[in-house]
This record gives C-alpha cells, structure tokens and sequence, in this order.
C-alpha cells in the first residue's frame, strides 16, 4: 500500500470532483476518523487509518483489497472511477439521474441511457457533469457522464443519449475479475 | 532470393526439375537467433483481455440462454397453475404450502406428508364410507412405504410393521390371535393421529373460510382422486411382491440386478427387517449379512461408494439413514440473506415480491434470511442483488456467523472467507466497525471476496490470501475468530452429487488433518484476553464426525479452549461417542444439522471459548498417529507472560518423556506400538530422583487443591469428582506410580489428569479422562500466584486433601486395583506370543 | 595292393586337408539365419587362448562358420542359373537403430490452416487445355512458358491504366514478385518451424515513423541533455514528461528516487485537502456553448 504521489493525488481529485464536487473534502476530513487514498498495483484504496495500521500487517503480496477499492491508474495515467466506489459516491453527488424501470436492464448490460429510459434528472445539470444513475426507487446502480444538459434533454428526441455509461452495478457480475 | 539463387559461391545448387527443397537445403541460422522453444509465448495484455472478453461474452451467451429458458419455464408454470389448478402437481402444491413463517414448520416440511395424509383418512370416515378390509391393509401398506420419510416415534413405525405383518397373515386366511392385539394396536393409532387430525382440521377449516363453495368442492376431488390412484397403485405393488415374509435374496439374484424399483423395495423391507429384526428375520441369517446386502442396495439406488455408505451407515440409524439419503437427492429451497448495512428485510421482501419473487422469511431464528420459493427473474441479477441488497446463502450458514456473535468495533478473522457470504455477514452485524479479516488460501477465490464485500459496502474489511495454518504468524490477537473449515462436504451433497462416488478414508484423513491443523491456528489467533471475546467458531458442511467433533476434540486437548453453547436453540447434539471414539462430554455442547431433519444443508457448528493464551505442550497420543511428526514449537504464546515461563520451567525436566508418556494413554484402543513403548517408560520412572519426588508431589497437591478451588469454573462437577477419585486411586497406588503422576502431573498444563489413568484403557474409560482437561487447563495462571501462598497454607492445603482422598480412595481403587493387575500381564504376554 | 593303399593315402590326405564338418560344442550355438549371425555362448580356453591366441581364435572361427553354414544347407535350396540358392528366412535379431527416429515435419503455416479449415488438397491434372491454342498445356515449366508466349502475342493495355505501361515488363514483374513471396513464405515455414527470430523486416525507424511515445522520449531526454540536467529549459503549456518501462533510465541526470517517507495521517490529509482546494480554486473555465445558449435565448427573448 503505497502513499499516492502528488501528481496521482491531483488526478484522482479531478475525477472525483467530477462527480461530487467539494463533496471530495467531507470523503478527507471526516469527524470518525482520518481516512486515506493508497495505492496498491494501481488500485487506489480509501480506507481508514485504523484499519490501513492493520493492513500493513499483511504481507504486500498476499495482501488482495482492503477498504473500499475507488478506482485504478490505467497504463496512460489516467483514472478510472469503478464501480465499486459507488458506495461514497451516490450519497455525495449533487447531480442525479433517475431510469425507468424498463431501462435499468438496458443500462445494467452496459449501454448508454437513452431519453426514452429517463425518469427524472437534476435540475442544472451541466453538460459533461458526471451523474450517478438511480432507479426510480432511489437504489444508485451506476454513474456515469451527462451528455446533455437538463434543458437540452428536454427538446431531445428520444432516441438520443442523455448519460454516457462510465460503471454500472452489473459489472459486479459481468467484470469480477477485473473490478479490484 | 529466386530459385537458383547462390547466397554461397561455393555451393552448388543443383539444377533440373525436382522439388526445390531437396535441391537447396534449409538456410543456416544464427545461433542468436534460435528461440529456447522450452519457453511459451506470453500472451500480451490486451491479447489476454481480449480472450477474457471472448470466453466471458460466451458465458453471458449461455447464461442468457438459460436464463432465458428458465424465465419460459416459470411463466409456463404459472400459466398451468392459473388455468388449470387439477394438472398441478401434488409435491409442488405441498411445497409451497409447507412453507410459512412459523419456524417449526419450515425447518421440518417432510412431516407434512402425514397431516395430508390423515386428512384424507378424515374425509373417509367423514363420508361415511366404510371401507373395506382390503382398503385398510393398503393404507397400512402405503404408511409403511412411506415411513422412510417420516420422523415420527419409533412406536409408530412399530405399529405399521405390524400391520404389515398381520395384513399378510390375513392374506394366508390365518386368523389368529395375534390379530386382535394389532387391531387394538391400530385402534391406538387412530386415536393418537385423530387428535392431530383435529388439530390439521382447524388449519383446513381456517383455509375453507376462505375458499368458495366450488373449490373446495374441487379440493375434495382431487383427494378423492389422489386417494384412489393411491389405492390402486399400492394394490398393484401388493401383487407384484407378494412376499409374506422378506426372504434373503439368492446369490444369483444379487449378482443379476434386475430393476432399481426392485432394489427400492428390497432396501425397504431390509429396513423393516432390521427394524425388528427377531421377529422378521430368516433363519439362519446374520443381522450382519443384512447390513451388508443393506449397504450394497444403498450403493447401488444412491449411486454412493460403498466406503462412503459405510461411513454414513455408522452415523445414522438405518431407518434414519435412508431419511438422510433421500433428502440428500433434493436440493434444498434456495435463500437469501438481507444485507442489513444497506437495507431491511421487509423493504427487501416488499422489492423482491414486485419483481415477482414467491417468498417468505427463513423462520424466527433469523432476522435477514428469505427463502425463495420460485422466480420469474433470476434470483442472482436483480437490481436489488447488483445493489448489494441481499446475498444469496444457504439457511445453514447463517448458523456459524450467528453462533459467533459478533459486537461492534471488535477485530475478527474469517480464516476461509471465500465468496464471502459468512464474512460479509459479520461486517454487517458489526454494522462496519471495527476490523474484519477475510482470508483465504485460494487467491482465485478472494476475487469474490472482494466483489461481494464492494457490492455488499462492506468498508471495514482487509482481503487477504494466506494458508490459513501461516495466520497467526501474520496476525494475532483476534476478539473472535470464524473457521469455516474447507471439508468433504458430504452435508451437502444434493448441491454437489460427486461427494458420492469421490470421496475415500484418504480424502477425509486428509481433511481433518488439515481441518485440525486450521483450527489450532485459528484458536492462535484469538486473543483469549479480549475484553468482548476470544470466541473461536469451528465450522463444516460436512456431517462426518471425524471431520467435526473429533477435531474439537484435537484443539480441546491441544489448546486451552472450552467448548460453550453455540447459541443456536435448534439443531441435535454433537457426538459424545462415535465408533471407538470417546470424545469429551463438552462435546454435546456443539450443533449438528441435518438435511432431513431442519431442511437445511449438513452442517457442524462448535463454539470455543480461549482461556488462556499460553500454548501448551506439545504431545503426542492417538490423534496425531496420522499426522506427520510435525509439531508445535514447546514455546508459549506470544504474549510471554510470566506463568508461561514457570511452566516451562516446572516442565522441562520431564519433556522428554512426555510424548511417549500420552501416547500410552492414548484412549485409543492401544495398537501394538504403544504397548512396546509402554514398558520402557515404566521401568525409566522409577529412576527419578527422590529430591525431585518430593517436591513434586508438594506441589501435585498444591495444583490440586487449586483445582478444588476452581471447580465453579470447570464445566461440570461430574468431571471434578473424576479428578479426585483418580486422585485417591494414585495414592493408593505404589510410590514408583506415585511419582510417576505426580510428574505428569507438573507437566501437564493442559490435561495432567490424564497420566493418572493406567497405561491401557478400554475405550469406555475415555470420557473420565477427558473430562478432566478444562479444569486442569487452567494451571499456568495458577501457577503465578505459586509465589504468594505461604508454606502454612500449603500444608493445610495438603492435609485436607488427603482427608478427601481417602474417603473416595475405595470406590475407585478397586477399579483401577483390576485394571493395574490385568494390564501388564496382558502386556507381556502379548509380547511373549509375538516372540 | 598299393594301388589301392595309394589311392586310399591320397584319400586320406584329401580329407585331411579339410577339417571335419561336424563340430561338437559344450552349449548349443544359438543361430540368426536371417543375419546370418552365430552366437557361441561357450566359455573360451584360457591356456589355449593365451598360448596360441591366433591359431585357436582361427579354428574357433571356423568351427562356428562350419556350424552356421550348416544350417544354411539345412534350408531349402534352389538352383537358378546354375547356382545353389538359399532363400534366408527373415531376421529375428532386431538391430538397434543409429540415429532417432526421424521427427514429422512441421506444418507449414498454410497447412497448419488447412488443417483447422478442413481444407483438402486436391490434385490437379498436369495438363490443361487450352480452348485458345486447341492443345494441351502443362501446368508448368517450360511448354507452359513457350504456351504463355503463344497466346499473350498482344496484351491490351486497360482502359484505368496508363496508356505507356509496358504489360510485358508488369508481368513479368508481377511473376517476380510471386515467386519472390513465395521463397519469402519458404523461409518464414523454416523459421517458423525452428523457431528461429526472425528479425523484423523494414527500415529502421525515423523521425517521421516514430511513434508518439518514442518522440516524447526523444524530446524529454534531448530536453534534459544540458549542462545543468535540463534544470533551466522552458516546458510548454501542458507538456508531458515521457514516462514509461526504461525511459527513466534514458533521462540523463535521474536517478532511482528514493521512498517518501510515510506522511503522517494529519500531514496527509493537510495535503489532500491544499491538493483538492487547488482543484476546486481553479479558474473557471468559460464555458461556450452556455454562453452561445444564453445568447441565444437573450436573442430569442427580446
């Protein structure tokens, strides 16, 4: 469990402000306890300090996940939000999306929603804002990017794509072996 | 390049037709060219990826296709329910009505067979029918046939026996008096199943309140129906095997199987012949030649091998062993345990039965568990399962984690997490406190650990990939740990039908060596000082007692833990004796489930509790014979508290001995070996210094007025009198024997009480001994306060321990006097025969 | 008398000059016929062999020769051509074999596809006819060839191609090429099947066929290729340093950094939170295309 370096800190707070905005400070400075990013085989972790004590314990190679997997580095340097750090992201997000029922499974196989899939969605969304994508009875399945802003889905037709599919819960099934 | 191209003046290139490369041989290659051909291409990261997506987007293909099939089944099912309710099958209606909220009667539907069955007695006699003799015997017959599947008393089966019995004697036209007895036996019958029937009643009239005039009319069809095709197929089995009496197959007979049907019945009727075996059986014929004919049948209906059988044989009573083989062919109802960290079950159940989910709570004694009993979505891919909502997870392993008990911000250990249900079950009852490791020797399998614990928003868990047995070498220092051993697995064999044929005595040997191996550490890495634990939780779904008690009997005697009460108010007793086995009484304190009898998978579940850190002695008896020579290290705990250190100290005069010592009193019926060693050991005994006799015994007395002291601790007063009694039978015993014990006794932190018993033992000596291991465990604490007790105390201690002695001395110094006789002698000659 | 006395001495020298032609042996000599092999199991006489090794091996010789022949004119014989023939029967000795057995030749790679095709080599006929000439030509060699030049007397040239090409030159040039594949595909079948590299055919590469990533290592490690590491070189906006498997290694003046030490978790999470709080301060990006909607809808407004 490595400490993250400055410039992966800086790339990893992009992409999360993306989809929780100043909501990324209340996931740092937290009243029970401090907890942190680290850095295992790419993989960034967020995990309390307690618990990273105990970690450490553990030998690096036999060491597989510990706390909450976010994301990971790809080979490019970039960051990749997975799935699994829908946990700490649905509550945060200030932009939501809501699927009818009849398109959770379109969006849950890994396809983009369509206007016609739409339920409802944040007021002001901006464009390129990433959103977490809900199902009508507020379960948070997946996140992904606006492709249009609120006003504009509207007038959209309604085969036209409103979010780009960035994770979605399906993967827990469809990609378990890449996810952590 | 081209043909005849000469790369090389000096060679020449033939010329005429033919075929080029045998005119122009193959070009030479660098020596820095050549590959080692010993090594195989790597394939590349996005080849790998690529051939991931293929073989994955050919399982999503399949699994499409079958939950595609699957979804088709199911609304062709409701369809015929909906349309026509007469075609609907019996089982299937029983099913679902069998199963409600009321514990009881989830845990056990096989009984539901019986009400049914009465009812429909009921109604006969309601209508007024009086039927005949012949229809009477058939229901006899028909009980008898379905006894196999009954739980009831004993008596019961017993009174059908005879009515089969007597029936065929009617059939003869031989009316005798034996006659009338078994009409009041069936009289008794009635009476007994017309209370219930009443009982059956109300539910049945609750239900007719509700149903029209129409459908009850139907219901009553259909039982009419069901009762005469009933009727009828039992008339036809009566003229097929019209056999008054079983008779004994002939060798030709069972050389040439002829149908499985014919096995059944003859499995059925070696049954009722064991059942009452001086009555029913055929002259001249051994209880044994039945067993054997038993098991072969049992081998061949069930397709197990006949070591397996054999196994299973000596666990279950016959009757009861068919019970098990059947339910062992049904796969149990499929549950689902609610993730209490995300959602509730009501709000769960309420989601699930939108999507049209048929299901119900698995019963009281579980506050997150559903079971499904049928779907038209698949129960594993729902949004609310993608959403972490719910795990899917067999009834029985709830038990482990609910036996554990769990507190908030406590640190614990799932030594074999994988997939991760049972772990992710403890995190959501410490509601994500503290710390919970999830280890598991598989590094495949711990993909799924970690799946399921981010889709579950378990945060508080550390996933890592360690032989369970190299543990406490990681971390120590557990509030409580879960093992949930890997096993045969033969509690579960409707899931997994391969147990049958593949299992031998080596696989299970190797099993529970490795179980015991997995236990010892995991009671290592329990800290028995924690405020809230050190609860150690042994677990199998496997039935077999060698996987189970005998290996909490291993950790009781190697490790200071004592079992305590699981915490679960259902489930049978664990074994106290099995085969030549004597295990400890404590051992009652553990729960068996049983696919037959709570309708849930074969499962073991045995709750320690770890008094002291200090690891004691290493020694070796009966249990390690298959083990290898490997052993703990001598040293004591981590923690190295003081006591150890004294202990060790006290002990190491007599370590050497101390291996060959416990392997005599090896509770096993002695092998050979043992009784070589044996002799050896008593002459060196004696050589012992007087010095070292005397202040051993000083403090053999001081230990075990401490013990008296202790007795509320100790689990039970019986195992207290054993102490002294062997006590008393030592002293009476010569001063070599003396202070022979009273070594052993220093020695023994864990079990000294056992050196005191005689070199040989019959097996029913075991329990006494056994017994006395949780008090004398206690030892190295009291060992610390050795210090502080003055020589005044001591003295008086003495004194009126021996007062006590003395007066048990005679009851059980004539015991002993006979086994002190018999033993060496035995021993000699043996040796004398050999020679 | 003597007549008769010398005809029998000069019998008797007669057979004396030839040894006798049955041999007694102690054991058994085990024959081969196929082979023509004897194998004399008895044990040799020492004293004998060491006093007169050459006289005693000769006769040993013999004998054993006398034996084996004997058995030969046990066999049926026939006469052909005047000569007594003995057919052998077949060897039962079975002879070692020098070398190892001779591997299958690998496949070769359109084999290889064939084989996962299921595609069946199909035999052609040698000669073909040949509607234009109304005779029978070959497949190939040299008749084919003078056939070729029979027919293609005049090639036209098409209508899509330059009117100046000369089709016999491209021809002749497309045959070259051919077979220039083939030997390459020769080759490639042997190096492939000893498992040979093959190093990569091509030019080296150049600047203008680098790729993106040798670039920015070119330019990362040119960049820092001064006296003082590079330390004073201007970066452009939104420059990259090369990064990657050994490119560090190629960057003059860096070395393998050590570990950061572990910050503490307060000192951390100061850290965190300035990293974020630059994130966040960042100036805002104008954003066009609301500016153009708003614009427009302004417009449209008034």
């Amino acid at each position: 469990m490595k400490v993250l370096s400055e410039e992966r800190t800086r790339i990893l707070f992009e992409k999360l402000t993306k989809y929780i905005g100043v909501n990324v400070k209340l996931l740092i400075d937290r009243p029970d306890g401090t907890y942190c990013f680290r850095e295992k085989k790419d993989r960034v972790y967020y995990i309390s300090e307690k618990l990273l004590h105990l970690a450490q314990t553990v030998k690096p190679d036999n060491l597989i996940a510990a706390g909450t997997c976010f994301g990971k580095f790809t080979k490019t340097n970039k960051f990749r939000l997975h799935i699994t750090a829908l946990t700490y992201i649905a509550p945060y997000a200030p932009f939501k999306i809501w699927v009818k029922p009849s398109a959770e499974q379109q969006f849950l196989y890994g396809h983009h929603i369509i206007k016609s899939g739409l339920g409802r969605i944040t007021e002001n969304t901006p464009k390129h804002q990433g959103v977490v994508v809900q199902t009508m009875s507020d379960i948070p399945i997946g996140f992904g990017v606006a492709a249009r802003t609120t006003a504009e889905c509207r007038s959209a037709d309604p085969l036209a794509t409103i979010v780009f599919h960035q994770a979605d819960i399906g993967e827990y099934i469809r990609s378990e072996d890449t996810l952590t | 390049m081209g043909r005849k191209a000469k790369f090389d003046e000096t060679k020449k290139v033939k010329k005429g037709p033919g075929r080029k490369a045998r005119k122009q041989p193959d070009p030479v290659f660098k020596k820095e060219l050549l590959e080692d051909d010993t090594e195989t291409k790597k394939l590349t990261h996005r080849q790998k990826q690529r051939a991931a997506k293929r073989a994955k987007k050919k399982a999503d293909l399949i699994e499409k296709k079958k939950s595609l099939k699957l979804a088709k089944k199911n609304v062709a099912k409701q369809n015929e329910k909906v349309i026509s309710e007469e075609i609907a099958d019996a089982s299937d209606e029983e099913n679902v009505k069998g199963f409600t909220d009321d514990n009881k009667q989830w845990l056990k539907p096989k009984q539901k067979a019986k009400p049914k069955k009465q009812e429909s007695e009921s109604e006969e006699a309601d209508s007024g029918h009086e039927e005949s003799e012949m229809e009477q015997d058939s229901d006899a017959a028909d009980e008898e046939e379905e006894e196999g599947v009954k739980t009831d008393g004993e008596k019961y089966k017993v009174g059908t026996l005879d009515d089969l019995f007597q029936d065929s004697d009617q059939e003869n036209g031989d009316v005798t008096s034996e006659d009338e007895g078994q009409a009041s036996a069936k009289m008794d019958y009635n009476s007994d199943s017309s209370e219930e029937k009443s009982d059956d009643d109300d539910e049945e009239d609750k239900d007719d309140d509700d149903m029209l005039p129409i459908e009850k009319a139907n219901i009553k069809l259909k039982k009419k129906q069901k009762l005469e095709k009933k009727l009828a197929d039992e008339e036809m089995q009566l003229n097929i095997a019209k056999q008054d009496v079983f008779a004994f197959p002939s060798e030709e007979e069972l050389e040439n199987p002829t149908s499985l049907q014919d096995v059944h019945q003859r499995i059925k009727d070696v049954v009722t012949v064991l059942s009452d075996f001086n009555r029913l059986k055929e002259e001249g014929r051994s209880r044994c030649e039945y067993t054997d004919l038993l098991l072969k049948d049992l081998c061949t209906y069930y397709s197990y091998n006949e070591f397996l059988m054999e196994v299973l044989m000596q666990i279950f009573p016959v009757q009861e062993l068919v019970e098990f083989l059947e339910a062992s062919e049904i796969a149990r109802p499929v549950t689902i345990r609610t993730n209490s960290l995300k959602t509730r079950r009501r709000d769960l159940a309420q989601a699930l039965i939108n999507r049209g989910v048929n299901l119900d709570p698995v019963g009281k004694w579980s506050k997150v568990g559903l079971v499904v009993y049928s779907s038209t979505v698949p129960i594993g891919a729902t949004p609310e399962y993608l959403a972490g909502h719910y795990i899917l997870q067999g009834a029985s392993s709830f038990l482990p984690v609910m036996a554990l008990a769990p507190q908030e911000n406590e640190r614990i250990l799932d030594m074999c997490a994988a997939p991760g249900g049972k772990a992710s079950h403890i995190a959501a009852i410490m509601k994500n406190t503290g710390a919970l490791f999830a280890n598991d020797a598989n590094k495949e399998r711990t993909k799924a650990v970690v799946g399921n614990f981010h889709r579950l928003g378990v945060v508080n868990a550390v996933v890592c990939n360690y032989d369970g047995r190299q543990f406490p070498d990681v971390i120590k220092g557990f509030d409580r740990v879960l093992l949930d051993a890997p096993c045969t697995g033969t509690g579960v064999i409707a899931k997994d039908p391969s147990v049958k044929t593949t299992k031998d005595q080596k696989d299970i040997q190797r099993c529970f060596n490795l179980q015991r191996q997995l236990l010892l550490a995991a009671i290592d890495c329990c800290n028995a000082k924690s405020s809230t634990g050190g609860y150690i939780v042994y677990s199998t779904c496997s039935i077999l007692p060698e996987e189970n008690e005998w290996v909490v009997n291993y950790a009781l005697k190697r490790r200071n833990v004592k079992l305590v009460p699981t915490g679960l108010d259902f489930g049978t007793e664990g074994f106290v004796k099995y085969r030549q086995h004597r295990f400890h009484p404590s051992l009652k304190l553990t729960r068996r489930f049983y696919p037959h009898t709570h309708n849930m998978d074969g499962f073991f579940v045995a709750k320690l509790k770890k008094f002291s850190n200090v690891i004691p002695e290493p020694f070796k008896d009966e249990d390690d014979e298959e083990e290898a020579e490997k052993k703990e290290t001598t040293e004591t705990a981590q923690n190295g508290e003081s006591e150890s250190e004294n202990v060790t100290t006290d002990s190491k005069q007599d370590i050497k001995n101390t291996s060959v010592k416990r392997s005599i009193e090896s509770t096993n019926p002695t092998t050979e070996p043992q009784k070589k060693k044996n002799k050896p050991d008593i002459q060196k005994r004696p050589e012992t210094t007087a010095n070292n006799e005397n202040q051993q015994i000083k403090k053999n007395k001081k230990k075990r007025n401490r013990k008296n002291k202790n007795k509320q601790n100790s689990d039970t007063a019986g195992s207290k009198q054993n102490t002294s009694q062997n006590g008393a039978a030592k002293n009476e015993q010569t001063s070599q024997k003396t202070t022979k014990v009273n070594k052993k006794d220093k020695k023994g932190n864990e079990d000294s009480p056992k050196p005191q018993q005689p070199a040989k033992q019959s097996p029913g000596k075991k329990p006494n001994k056994v017994n006395k291991n949780p008090p004398t465990t206690q030892n190295p604490t009291q060992n610390k306060n050795e210090g502080k007790i003055t020589n005044k105390v001591e003295i008086e201690a003495s004194k009126k321990l021996k007062n006590k002695f003395n007066k048990k001395k005679k009851q059980i110094g004539q015991i002993k006097g006979d086994k002190d006789k018999g033993n060496p002698k035995q021993g000699v000659n043996k040796k004398f025969k050999k020679k | 008398m003597e007549i008769v006395n010398e005809i029998l001495d000069r019998e008797q020298k007669k057979a004396e000059k030839y040894k006798p032609i049955i041999v007694d042996k102690h054991l058994e000599v085990e024959f081969d016929i196929g082979t023509l092999l004897a194998y004399d199991s008895n044990d040799l006489d020492t004293k004998l062999l060491n006093s007169n090794t050459d006289e005693y091996l000769q006769s040993l010789a013999r004998d054993n020769t006398q034996l084996l022949l004997n058995k030969v004119w046990e066999l049926p014989t026939e006469r052909i051509e005047e000569a007594i023939v003995v057919r052998l029967p077949p060897p039962t000795t079975v002879l070692p074999r020098a070398k190892p057995v001779p591997k299958p030749r690998p496949l070769t790679k359109w084999e290889e596809f064939a084989k996962a095709k299921g595609i069946n080599k199909k035999k052609k006929d040698k000669l073909q006819w040949d509607e234009q000439l109304q005779k029978w030509v070959p497949l190939f060699g040299f008749k084919k060839a003078a056939a070729e030049k029979e027919k293609n007397w005049l090639i036209e040239v098409p209508q899509n191609v330059d009117p100046m090409t000369d089709m016999y030159e491209k021809k002749a040039s497309e045959k070259s090429e051919k077979v220039a594949k083939n030997e390459l595909q020769r080759l490639k079948n042997i190096a492939r099947a000893r498992k040979v590299k093959i190093p990569r055919v091509g030019l080296p590469v150049t600047s203008d066929k680098a790729s993106a990533n040798q670039l920015a290592t070119a330019a990362t490690v040119a960049k820092a290729s001064t006296a003082s590491l590079g330390k004073f070189q201007d970066k452009l906006p939104k420059e990259k340093e090369a990064r990657g498997k050994g490119v560090h290694e190629l960057i003059p003046g860096k070395e393998r950094k050590r570990k950061a030490p572990i910050p503490t978790p307060q000192a951390e999470k100061e850290h965190n939170l300035n990293v974020l709080d630059n994130i966040l301060n960042k100036r805002p990006k104008i954003d066009m295309d609301k500016a153009v909607a708003r614009h427009i809808n302004t417009e449209q407004i008034q």
